[in-house]
């Protein structure tokens, strides 16, 4: 039979998870959420730190001479210009532009990376390394991954860790040991917070784990589960491979598949880098002609989402999670789009979405409508388009 | 000196595209690895008063092409007889007159001889067919193509229904089927069947009961117009030699002993070739008539192509198993003229090639054996030789030429004995030698193996049947893509015509 994996921080977290939602992720068991309501998680993120296991992303390490040829080559950005201590973010194409996946790209070395993704790379990886002088190992079990993220995450860090954070710039990584571990901490995340991700070695996990929870108690460090995270990516403007956007290798028909540009991911598409990469000629089509979708964010309009509740004399009823629910998007009656993901913002006070919508509409400020749910009655709330993320603090990049 | 197109190797395939392009108005420039241009069209001395066509006993282009280029090519001679040695000194002689050949396999059985004619005849119709079809551009079936890209292959299937319902079906039929099943259906004498089965393995890496030697027979009674070959006065290389004179005539340039180490790609486009010396010629347009997988893989490199597309390319099935024997003799080896076939029965073929699929040299090969028009003393022995595997398992691969050079000699000598007497000296070529000395990966003549998975739309490689890739400016006019496996330069032509097009 087939069994779902246990990360290496399993013996903590299942002893501290109190309603035992187990939630599937790339083959492993990890913890919805620690307590029955999500908000104490989701309030660390934004006020304090959050402690999250997010060893499941698939991880590979790419090693060689020709490592860095293979993901420019593989990834639409420019790794050729990368700095050894630097990390990119990057989805990846097949040859028609067409998104297969998404993660983050850590140069180790000169000549070693560490590619983290959502979906199984192994093979994709090869088939771009035809005739490369490069090593592809997946270390996915073998390095155990925290991430702790929120204002005080870079404070919490500094009281373990062998040197100090401070100077960590956002998207940069460094080696160095924690409660006497080795690690790698990468200044990375997904909340949209100030946060950090620690690699370590899978057998060192629970020492980790132990020490960031002790050096947090009086920070109020919270274990938080990957349910509260998706309220904060949504609200940093930041997609979820297979239900904001169907990675190509899972899409049944053309039309479910998305490019970099259609997921406003056009910032990470270096067209003017050398060489090929996969993907570059569909892309720079898209480039020319312009995309016919965009993910953007809606924030629903709090009085028009009153007057409809209030035709049936209730008050606004949000769900008090991120929705992973298709939402039809209307312009003037027309459907021009859909919400793929929507959660209430606790820190914005506001209903916010991340919507694929059809040119022209994606322009911010278009006032489109979305469809809501009331009393069994499917009725429509005005929206506006706004730029992404819809939450960014100071401390951040800071 | 400005180009407009550079060709890639020198062989028939490249000189035909080359020509065509000139023709075109077109300023080309050829580059051949080799000291000589040919390809695999080449007469060659290996040593004194001993040359012979180094890879094929005859060959033919396609009469269209030598209109089109007006090439003075040496008149064709008659055609020889074929002749099968069954062991025990017992032969079956089929003459190319079906009359005369009637008659010699009425020996064999009264019934196959009637049928003998009606089997050439519709042999000949099943090969025109096939003609056709290699002049014909397929379409990309993978992609969603225009109706336009449809049309020549109807009026394909239109020449398909013309051979008459019942020949139509045949035909269809035939190509899937073993040589085995398909001889089944017409003749009942093994000599006669492992004849005609013998033509359907020439040159490919497959047995009597593989399917798809149906289709190969066809391929090869098409390029060769028959079962004997057509010796061409002067030696193959005179074929090859007209065409870089036509070339020249038309100011195009052969420039030999050049490697072309590289295709130069910036951004999925050609721009020009690299040599091995570092020098640097570019061109907006590159043909190459090297295998596809060569020229994709190791002169393009597989960083500057998609993912999916190299896949497709590694995955080129070449697996080259012929090797060929030249031998100098005292001019005493007694044989017979004509086209010697060593083929004495289905199953001796099946088991020739049975070794072949575990990585090993025939113990009793086929064999197929010509003896020298093209020297005056008539002392030179070409044996062209199935099956000696590119891919030994259990062999040393330096032992290889002496094994396959040893075991032809002994074959022919048990079916002519006094043969292995009159041996002064020998040349042996090996599928590992047709890889570095003539480039043809895995030694494959054909650029690819000519089975069904392998042709018509899908050669070189599904949705990639129009000579381009992806690459722009880079086309394939080898024998790895349609038109090609064998010799009639039809991939050549059909490449250059192809780009002629687009440049309009």
């Amino acid at each position: 039979m087939f069994d779902l994996k246990r990360t290496p921080f399993h013996e903590r977290t299942s002893k501290l998870s109190l309603p035992q939602n187990w939630r599937r992720w790339a083959g492993y068991i990890v913890a919805g959420s620690y307590d029955l309501v999500l908000d104490r998680e989701y309030w660390a993120i934004r006020d304090a730190a959050a402690l999250i296991d997010i060893t499941p992303l698939m991880k590979y390490i790419i090693e060689g001479p020709d490592a860095a040829k293979l993901l420019h080559r593989m990834t639409p950005r420019d790794v050729l210009k990368m700095a050894v201590g630097q990390v990119f973010y990057t989805g990846w194409c097949d040859d028609d532009g067409k998104m297969l996946d998404d993660g983050t790209i850590s140069r180790l070395s000169d000549t070693k990376f560490r590619l983290t993704s959502a979906e199984p790379s192994l093979r994709w990886l090869a088939m771009n390394a035809v005739g490369m002088d490069v090593t592809i190992s997946e270390v996915t079990d073998q390095v155990a991954a925290l991430s702790l993220q929120g204002p005080k995450s870079r404070t919490i860090l500094n009281k373990v860790c062998a040197k100090s954070l401070d100077k960590l710039k956002f998207f940069r990584l460094t080696e160095t040991k924690l409660a006497g571990v080795p690690v790698t901490i990468s200044r990375t995340g997904y909340t949209g917070d100030l946060g950090y991700e620690i690699w370590m070695p899978a057998d060192k996990a629970l020492t980790l784990w132990d020490a960031l929870i002790e050096a947090g108690r009086d920070y109020g460090i919270v274990p938080c589960g990957i349910l509260a995270m998706d309220m904060a990516r949504v609200e940093a403007g930041l997609f979820m491979i297979d239900v904001d956007y169907t990675a190509t290798s899972h899409a049944w028909i053309a039309g479910q598949k998305s490019t970099p540009f259609e997921m406003g991911l056009g910032w990470t598409v270096a067209l003017d880098k050398p060489g090929y990469f996969v993907g570059r000629r569909a892309l720079e089509r898209e480039y020319k002609e312009g995309s016919a979708w965009r993910l953007v964010g809606l924030e629903i309009e709090w009085e028009g989402l009153e007057k409809l509740y209030a035709s049936v004399g209730l008050p606004p009823q949000i769900p008090g999670m991120a929705i992973r629910a298709s939402l039809p998007v209307m312009h003037n009656g027309k459907q021009i789009g859909y919400a793929s993901t929507s959660t209430w913002s606790p820190v914005l006070k506001k209903y916010i979405a991340l919507a694929h919508l059809q040119r022209p509409h994606f322009e911010p400020g278009t006032r489109v409508a979305m469809e809501v749910t009331v009393e069994h009655h499917r009725l429509h709330a005005p929206a506006t388009v706004v730029k992404t993320p819809f939450y960014e603090p100071e401390w951040k990049r800071k | 000196m400005a180009y407009d197109a550079i060709i890639i190797g020198a062989g028939h395939n490249g000189l035909v595209a080359a020509n065509y392009l000139a023709k075109a108005g077109r300023k080309v420039l050829v580059f051949e690895r080799r000291g000589i241009a040919g390809g695999q069209l080449v007469t060659e001395s290996f040593g004194d008063g001993f040359s012979a066509n180094s890879l094929h006993a005859s060959a033919q282009l396609r009469p269209d092409i030598v209109r089109d280029l007006g090439l003075n090519l040496p008149a064709a001679s008659a055609r020889s007889p074929y002749v099968c040695l069954l062991g025990d000194g017992r032969r079956l002689t089929i003459d190319a007159d079906p009359v005369r050949a009637r008659d010699a396999i009425r020996e064999f059985s009264a019934r196959d001889a009637e049928r003998w004619p009606e089997f050439v005849a519709f042999m000949d119709r099943a090969a025109a067919f096939l003609d056709a079809a290699y002049r014909t551009p397929m379409p990309r079936l993978l992609h969603f193509a225009p109706v336009r890209e449809g049309l020549p292959l109807a009026s394909l299937l239109w020449k398909l229904r013309r051979l008459g319902g019942r020949d139509m079906f045949r035909c269809v039929r035939a190509m899937s089927m073993s040589a085995e099943e398909f001889t089944d259906n017409w003749f009942e004498s093994d000599a006669l069947r492992a004849a005609i089965a013998a033509l359907a393995i020439h040159g490919v890496t497959l047995g009597p009961m593989s399917a798809g030697t149906g289709f190969t027979l066809m391929h090869n009674w098409l390029n060769r117009g028959g079962l004997a070959h057509q010796p061409v006065a002067g030696g193959v290389g005179s074929i090859t030699t007209a065409l870089v004179d036509a070339l020249k005539a038309r100011g195009g340039e052969v420039r030999t002993s050049v490697d072309v180490q590289s295709i130069i790609v910036d951004r999925e486009r050609a721009t020009g070739v690299r040599l091995a010396s570092g020098e640097e010629i570019p061109a907006p347009l590159i043909l190459s008539a090297a295998d596809p997988r060569y020229t994709l893989l190791k002169l393009v490199g597989a960083a500057e192509l998609p993912p999916e597309f190299v896949w497709q390319a590694q995955s080129i099935k070449l697996r080259g198993c012929v090797a060929k024997v030249h031998v100098q003799t005292n001019g005493q080896h007694g044989l017979p003229e004509g086209t010697l076939a060593v083929a004495p029965s289905i199953r001796y073929l099946e088991r020739a090639y049975d070794a072949a699929k575990y990585g090993e040299i025939s113990k009793e090969p086929y064999l197929e054996v010509t003896t020298s028009s093209s020297t005056k003393e008539c002392n030179v022995v070409s044996m062209h030789f199935q099956f000696a595997p590119y891919a030994l398992r259990n062999t040393d691969r330096s032992a290889a030429n002496s094994i396959v050079g040893q075991r032809a000699v002994d074959t022919l000598d048990a079916h002519c004995p006094g043969f292995k007497a009159s041996v002064k000296r020998m040349h042996v070529i090996t599928p590992r030698d047709l890889e570095s000395t003539y480039g043809l990966s895995e030694g494959d003549l054909n650029h690819g193996q000519l089975i069904l998975d392998q042709i018509f739309f899908m050669r070189p490689l599904p949705g990639w049947s129009k000579h381009a890739t992806p690459v722009d400016g880079l086309f394939l006019c080898g024998s790895g893509v349609h038109g090609g496996g064998g010799i009639s330069g039809a991939s050549g032509r059909n490449a250059a015509q192809a780009i002629i097009k687009d440049l309009r």
